[in-house]
This record gives structure tokens, C-alpha cells and sequence, in this order.
């Protein structure tokens, strides 16, 4: 299955590519491995996200810029209110970088 | 021109608008030629609210704010810009989008600004017998209540469509220049009112 590797540049992902790094440069691992390794965080985060994940969100915000390029939308949101079920965040300015999941399986 | 004439603001010139009524215009469709090969995909990637999908269509669709209006913008160098509400507001907006084409490293110029379609409605604040119309006005009219609740009208002189509903609101389409559209109201007017049901 192919992968996005959007979910790398996330806060677990940027963690995970720091350590895979030391341990590089340390020699405890082979670059190939640590390749390996993210490959399969982004096939993980991508189920995981598909199956485990049953929350709902909801976002409101000014819509300050959007760009649809290479099947890939992106929105910046100023003044967003995230929402779900039990709470609500306030964020002053947001980027939203979304991919059309269909385009993995053709 | 800020003569656009908000209803009860200002005084109709009755010379200009025997039924007292000027219709309001709504949308502007306008073309221009910015004369040079364009890289739409560089285009899209670097302007802000800008849509690119060339598997469905091959343009870069743009908005702007102020004038709130959308660009159609071509490989070409060709660009369409619709939404606005007024023929300055129009020409305006296809400016920003040529400056913005500028700004990106293009050498667009700005020829062959046209306007291509003024789209304006009114109320004729009575409601209309469409089937009486139709009859009588059968050359110009297609009437076909269920297909389409509206009456088209088709004016010759000048040459503009109208859609006549009911309700005696109207749409008024097909005009290159404004006062094809006011012409066309005052013509129709006096229609509406022989037509004008009595309930």
C-alpha cells in the first residue's frame, strides 16, 4: 500500500525522524532500517488514523488562503475554534494541509 | 462611476427610468488578453486562493476579495473574470489578477479589456399571468412551467434575454453594456403591467 508521508512532519513523526537520525549518526542503526522504520510509521498513522480514531472535530475559522494544487488542498485559518465533544480549542492562525486518501488506491 | 442607485437612496432620473425602477446589476463577465504564455501550475503554487486541477479543468480558478470577483486564467494568457458587481469594479478586479500575474514573474499586459455579459434583476413588486404573456408574446417567449417556472423572454432590440417569474421579479441577461439592460426593462415594463395578476 502506498503511503503519504504528510503524518512526518507531525510532532510524533518529527520526534520519531530526530531519533532515527542519533541513532544513525551513532551507528546503532542503518540508514536503511530507519527508512524502513518511517515507511512504516506512515502506513501505521495512516491506519491508525482510518481505524482507531472515532472522534469527530469540527473547524471554524476565517478562511484566509486556499490553494488547490496537485490534488493537494491547503487552507490557513485565522481565529479557528476547534471543536468536538467534549472540548474547544481557540487557535489564532492554523494551516490545514489535506490529500485525497482515493489517490493511494488507484 | 458611483451612480449605482440603491433603492429609495437616490432619486431615479425618470427620463432614464420611466417605471421607476433601475435594475440592479449583479454579475459581470469580463475578458482580457495579458499576452504571454502563462505556467499555470507555477501559477498555483505560488498565488494565494488559487485552484488548480487540470485533470477537470484547464485553468487556474483565482479569487480576490476586494472586488469580490472570481478569475478564470488560461495557459494562453487569456482570463475571464465574473462576479462583479459593476463594469468599473470589474475592469479593477482584472487589474489585481494581471498585477498578481506580475508579480509572479510573468510579462502580462493588460489588452483587449472587454465586457462580455451583464447580469442584472428587479422587482416588478406585482405578480405577472406568464401564460398571457406567453401567448400573446409567443415570438419572443418560451414558457414551459414545468421544465422551468420562469418565462424566457427573448428581446430582439435590444438584443437580451429576460427571465420573467411570477413573483414579478426579474433577470435580465445578455447585455454588453448597461443601458441595453435598462432599455430592455422599459420595454418589458409596460408588459408586465398589462399581465399583471389581479387576485
Amino acid at each position: 500500500m502506498a503511503t503519504f508521508e504528510l503524518y512526518r512532519r507531525s510532532t510524533i513523526g518529527m520526534c520519531l525522524t530526530e531519533t532515527l537520525d542519533e541513532m544513525v549518526s551513532s551507528g546503532t542503526l542503518s540508514p536503511e532500517l530507519a527508512i524502513q522504520v518511517l515507511v512504516q510509521f506512515d502506513k501505521s498513522m495512516t491506519e491508525a488514523l482510518e481505524n482507531q480514531v472515532k472522534s469527530k472535530v469540527t473547524i471554524r475559522g476565517h478562511l484566509h488562503t486556499y490553494r488547490f494544487c496537485d490534488n493537494v488542498w491547503t487552507f490557513i485559518l485565522q481565529n479557528a475554534v476547534f471543536k468536538n465533544e467534549e472540548c474547544q480549542e481557540n487557535v489564532s492562525l492554523v494551516k490545514i494541509v489535506a490529500c485525497d486518501s482515493k489517490l493511494l488506491t488507484q | 462611476m458611483a451612480e449605482q442607485v440603491l433603492e429609495g437612496s437616490q432619486p431615479v432620473d425618470l427620463s432614464k427610468h420611466p417605471s421607476g425602477i433601475v435594475p440592479t446589476l449583479q454579475n459581470i463577465v469580463s475578458t482580457v488578453n495579458l499576452d504571454c504564455k502563462l505556467d499555470l501550475k507555477a501559477i498555483a503554487l505560488q498565488a494565494r486562493n488559487a485552484e488548480y486541477n487540470p485533470k477537470r479543468f484547464a485553468a487556474v480558478i483565482m479569487r480576490i476579495r476586494e472586488p469580490k470577483t472570481t478569475a478564470l486564467i488560461f495557459a494562453s494568457g487569456k482570463m475571464v473574470c465574473t462576479g462583479a458587481k459593476s463594469e468599473q469594479q470589474s475592469k479593477l478586479a482584472a487589474r489585481k489578477y494581471a498585477r498578481i500575474i506580475q508579480k509572479l514573474g510573468f510579462p502580462a499586459k493588460f489588452k483587449d479589456f472587454k465586457i462580455q455579459n451583464i447580469v442584472a434583476s428587479c422587482d416588478v413588486k406585482f405578480p405577472i399571468r406568464l401564460e398571457g404573456l406567453a401567448t400573446t408574446h409567443c415570438a419572443f417567449s418560451s414558457y414551459e412551467p414545468e421544465i422551468f417556472p420562469g418565462l424566457i423572454y427573448r428581446m430582439k432590440q435590444p438584443k437580451i434575454v429576460l427571465l420573467i417569474f411570477v413573483s414579478g421579479k426579474i433577470v435580465l441577461t445578455g447585455a454588453k453594456v448597461r443601458d441595453e439592460t435598462y432599455m430592455a426593462f422599459e420595454n418589458i415594463y409596460p408588459v408586465l403591467a398589462e399581465f399583471r395578476k389581479i387576485r
